[in-house]
């Protein structure tokens, strides 16, 4: 395109912003709440996956050994345990250990260990997971082959915490990809409309610009422009909105405990979410005005 | 320079707006198509333009098929074109001289140039004091010259006026009417579409003539022999 039409181009989207001021505000502003919907979707997502991250790395397997077995069959077993691929460390509690443990966790309660013998409590081997292992199926495998191992009674580990972990990764991973489609439409549809309404108000220009022989590209140009810088400005918006209420909530945060622990603080939307938020911005506002001019021209020349 | 065989156009559902049209316009002819309204003068407008597309038949236009352009092909005869309706159409929100340089500036033409040649215009269709007006502030026959200005701005071969003095007095119409006929002079080939039978009895130039869209009449020498007149 020669520099003259740039300068055109330009020169027509700088009038239309400014004719136009606030149709482009309303389209932006749409954007802005949709985008932020979205963006609030990512934030809560970015921070269930640490919450959930959180869970796993309390996640271990406990290992039961048989009673008398002797110091160097554990040390082995200790030895050949922590060579497994998956396990990230190996911690082994005598029967001693085990006992004082147990009365530590009693307190006062303690009392109630008297006259027990201290052999009633086995010796165990707490096995953590290296984070990338920290999957139910790998999870189960593992307790398969230590029930094999020769000196282990009994192994445990919270199997159903394991399942629902998975399940609440699985059911975020749809939510995100469903919502996001939904939203995506949504989006678009509304873009479209209030694009629609600019095209419209400005069906005479693009009438005039035909008769006079302008090309298509042309045409379209300052529009698309146009819908760019409303994407753009509409993230832009929506990111400001999201960043006012992830401090809100992380004002919240202090208070929450137990259950929210892993969490620790709460994280924004990292600069390559930020960058998607803009790019979808911008790409709805192109797609959106492009579209929708198409379909307009279209049928105004049937 | 133009020519048109068995031209018709018929609109959905059973609407035939024109039938059979065979005819030839020479270079710089200044021709008149009258009949009463319906008849078919401004669809004869549009096909030649491509508003509209053609039933059946072919245009012809310095040798190219009009019929079988695409969308590209559309923007370029339109650049050769200057298009003058009833209506007007200017842009409201832009000056005299803005929806003159427009037509320059959608082909390319830097700002400077663009403006220029539009004041040039403008000044000689007597808006030289008018330029920086909106048209909402000019009257109709103000409005009327910043349109025949815009169609002239790009040298066009060819001047396509649809009712060009509908909406103006006789005084003005007449002033309108001066200066399509100046343009012709200067080379251009003029089709002015009307049913005002004073103005084109006053001017005497070749006519044709619509009656439900079939050519009734074709008054004065044969384009092939006559050209400019």
């Amino acid at each position: 395109m020669k520099i003259s039409l740039i300068a055109f181009v330009l020169r027509r989207v700088r009038s239309n912003l400014r004719q136009l001021f606030w149709t482009h505000v309303l389209t932006a502003g749409t954007m802005a709440m949709t985008l932020f919907v979205f963006g609030g979707f990512m934030l809560v997502e970015i921070n269930l996956q640490r919450l959930l991250k959180g869970w796993g790395d309390q996640i271990q397997i406990m290992a039961y050994l048989n009673n008398g077995l002797p110091a160097e069959d554990v040390r082995a077993l200790i030895k050949r345990i922590d060579a497994m691929p998956e396990v990230e460390r190996v911690r082994h509690i005598s029967q001693e250990q085990a006992w004082r443990d147990f009365q530590t966790a009693l307190g006062s309660q303690s009392g109630l260990l008297d006259g027990l013998p201290r052999e009633i409590l086995p010796a165990s081997i707490e096995i953590s997971l290296k984070p990338a292992q920290r999957d139910v199926a790998v999870v189960e495998q593992l307790a398969e082959r230590l029930k094999r191992e020769h000196g282990i009674a009994t192994v445990e580990y919270p199997q159903e915490w394991v399942e629902r972990l998975a399940l609440a990764v699985l059911a975020v991973e749809w939510v995100k990809w469903m919502l996001g489609g939904v939203l995506f439409l949504a989006t678009f549809f509304i873009v479209g409309s209030t694009v629609k309404l600019a095209v419209l108000a400005r069906k005479d220009e693009v009438e005039i610009m035909q008769l006079v022989g302008a090309s298509e590209e042309l045409i379209q140009a300052p529009f698309v422009i146009e819908g760019m810088i409303q994407g753009l400005a509409g993230a832009a918006i929506s990111i400001a909105g999201l960043w006012l209420a992830h401090g809100l909530i992380q004002n919240e945060l202090p208070s929450m405990s137990g259950f929210w622990m892993p969490l620790g603080e709460l994280q924004f939307l990292d600069p390559s979410s930020l960058a998607l938020l803009l790019v979808i911005g911008w790409l709805l506002g192109a797609a959106g005005s492009l579209i929708s001019l198409r379909r307009l021209v279209r049928s105004w020349n049937a | 320079m133009i020519q048109l065989f068995h031209l018709a156009k018929t609109y959905p559902p059973n609407h035939r707006a024109l039938t059979d049209i065979t005819l030839e316009i020479a270079q710089g002819e200044f021709i008149f198509i009258s009949g009463a309204s319906g008849a078919g003068k401004s669809t004869l407008l549009k096909l030649l333009f491509r508003e509209e597309e053609p039933s059946e038949g072919q245009i012809l236009i310095d040798g190219k098929n009009v019929t079988r352009l695409g969308s590209r092909g559309v923007a370029q005869l339109r650049r050769k074109i200057g298009l003058v309706f009833q209506e007007f159409k200017l842009l409201p929100g832009l000056t005299a001289l803005e929806n003159v340089a427009l037509a320059a500036e959608v082909l390319g033409k830097s700002k400077r140039e663009s403006r220029t040649k539009a004041y040039q215009l403008l000044r000689e269709l007597g808006l030289k004091e008018r330029y920086d007006a909106k048209p909402l502030a000019l009257s109709a026959g103000e409005q009327q010259r910043v349109a025949i200005a815009r169609a002239l701005i790009n040298d066009p071969r060819l001047i396509l006026a649809d009712e060009p003095t509908g909406n103006l007095d006789a005084e003005v119409a007449d002033e309108i009417m001066r200066l399509l006929l100046k343009m012709r002079d200067r080379g251009a080939t003029i089709l002015i579409a009307t049913h005002d039978l004073g103005m084109i009895a006053r001017y005497g130039k070749r006519v044709l003539t619509l009656q439900r869209g079939v050519l009734a009449d074709s008054k004065g020498p044969p384009a092939a022999q006559g050209g400019r007149r």
